[in-house]
């Protein structure tokens, strides 16, 4: 691994931005701004399933994030537009000598477009001082599906986190009230990463989002649909249809049962969220 | 002894007509699950709970809106009322914290007690209300300390769940006071450490409590609504 560490050599810290912005001009979606500053690009829209659909993968040429790097993505997916984010790799919160890292996502739907933010998992080191701040704006008929997968400590080296900070804001607002709010952090060892109403010991969590305006009234088809799929590793896991938003949780630990849990139920949700059959993403499979 | 003080039992009394006794809050599944199967594991789970659920964020949350119907800042009020509903981790929770919120604003005018118009007031102005919008709302205007009203609520919130693990696991009446002993030494820290936590602090992040609550509901054989 080649965490940076900074009582070694103080690498410099990155100050990194993307700002995408996608509008529908006829029946495409078009990426209009795609302006960055720092390693954190997208170097073309593409449109695996016709052009109604613009995806674009956000690299992050560092592969991870080390204490004092501060990294803001926004996107804006204009009236009518689609569009669908991914990463081609797994974020890493490298082991800080001390200052804190950050990442902050800000996105916003327009009337009747559509966004969906499907990344890999985030791995954070043992040491690691990490921020993750999400923030979703909807406007009233916009719709949204979106997952993180967080992995505390690599656990295929046996790793945990004991050592560190996480914290964590995910905030989603349909026409300015708030439907989603979940916020907290922990240090390393924190005993409620122990306790049965934490994290009951696991080191893998996952949170799936899934906010569309007809839910309401698909969300007892949805949910039964939904709860016959299962994680393949056997995980503690949970859907649940709040008023605006539809919730699917992970608990486990292993990152890609997780990832290949909410792969598939996204493939029941994309269609009614988006109107769209579920064409998973190629980068998926490699 | 004060009026504040009788006021303050009343307010925290499981006599209170809300209906808090139907909730368990995720227990029922923790116990359908094998995850509390005794009163050794009932009291980890509620004092976990008390710890690092209640008291990281609706604990806070009861200090700030107790201070913000003090200040007559109602558009907070409103601000923490809608954040309270958001941040409900299933549709069981969010729905029990709705149904006595409905409750406690239809005990709001049943009181008749004219010092409470102000918050009837701006809670009715709402379609929907959280319970802690409202019994906030009463404790301010009562006038009952802000510390003793925070671990009055925390006390409520400790024996309902005690309550319910007497029912669900089942477990003796003298269990269930040995629980109450124990997690009431806890209740004033937590309580004091909830009114100094900022905002930025704040803490939901209980996934396994979550996940037990949204399994809840599709739980075969249940005596509680959450």
């Amino acid at each position: 691994m080649n965490s940076r560490l900074p009582s070694v050599s103080p690498a410099p810290a990155w100050h990194a931005a993307l700002h995408l912005a996608f509008a529908r001009t006829g029946e495409r979606t078009v990426l209009r701004d795609n302006r960055h500053h720092g390693p954190l690009r997208v170097q073309k829209a593409l449109y695996p399933e016709g052009e109604g659909v613009c995806q674009a993968i956000v690299l992050h040429p560092p592969s991870g994030i080390a204490g004092g790097d501060h990294l803001l993505i926004s996107a804006t997916v204009g009236a009518g537009a689609h569009a669908q984010l991914t990463t081609p790799g797994a974020g890493k919160w490298y082991r800080s000598g001390g200052p804190e890292a950050s990442q902050r996502l800000e996105l916003t739907v327009e009337e009747g477009a559509a966004l969906e933010w499907l990344p890999q998992e985030t791995i954070v080191f043992d040491g690691a001082r990490a921020r993750m701040e999400t923030r979703v704006r909807l406007a009233a008929d916009s719709r949204f599906i979106g997952w993180d997968i967080l992995c505390l400590g690599r656990a295929a080296a046996g790793e945990r986190f004991e050592h560190g900070r996480f914290d964590l804001l995910c905030r989603v607002e349909r026409g300015g009230a708030p439907i989603w709010l979940e916020r907290g952090g922990f240090d390393g060892a924190d005993p409620m990463l122990a306790s049965p109403a934490g994290w009951a010991g696991h080191g893998v969590g996952g949170t799936l989002l899934c906010a569309f305006p007809d839910l309401p009234r698909q969300a007892a088809g949805l949910l039964e649909a939904l709860r016959a799929i299962a994680p393949g590793d056997g995980a503690s896991h949970g859907i649940t249809a709040l008023p605006g938003v539809l919730v699917a949780r992970y608990l486990g630990d292993n990152s890609e049962a997780a990832r290949l849990w909410f792969a598939r139920l996204w493939q029941t949700l994309r269609p009614a969220c988006c109107g769209r059959p579920a064409v998973p993403p190629r980068i998926w499979n490699t | 002894m004060s009026l504040q003080l009788v006021r303050l039992l009343q307010l925290a009394s499981p006599a209170l007509p809300v209906g808090a006794y139907t909730y368990s809050q995720g227990l029922e599944w923790a116990v359908e699950s094998g995850v509390i199967r005794d009163e050794a594991s009932a009291g980890r789970w509620v004092a976990d709970l008390l710890e690092h659920g209640i008291g990281g964020y609706e604990a806070p949350l009861v200090a700030a809106l107790i201070a913000a119907w003090q200040a007559d800042d109602h558009a907070e009020v409103a601000r923490l009322d809608a954040d309270f509903l958001a941040s409900r981790e299933s549709a069981e929770l969010r729905a029990e914290t709705a149904q006595m919120g409905f409750s406690m604003r239809r005990l709001l005018r049943d009181l008749r007690d004219d010092s409470l118009a102000p918050v009837l007031a701006v809670t009715d102005a709402q379609p929907e209300v959280a319970f802690p919008t409202v019994w906030a709302g009463i404790a301010a205007r009562w006038q009952i300390d802000p510390d003793a009203a925070l671990c009055a609520y925390l006390w409520s919130w400790a024996e309902n769940q005690v309550m319910a693990a007497l029912k669900a696991v089942p477990l003796g009446q003298a269990a269930g006071q040995r629980l109450l002993a124990r997690l009431g030494r806890r209740i004033v820290e937590v309580a004091a450490a909830a009114r100094q936590r900022p905002e930025a602090r704040w803490s939901n992040f209980t996934p396994a409590f979550a996940i037990a609550c949204a399994r809840h509901e599709t739980q075969y054989s249940r005596l509680f609504r959450s």
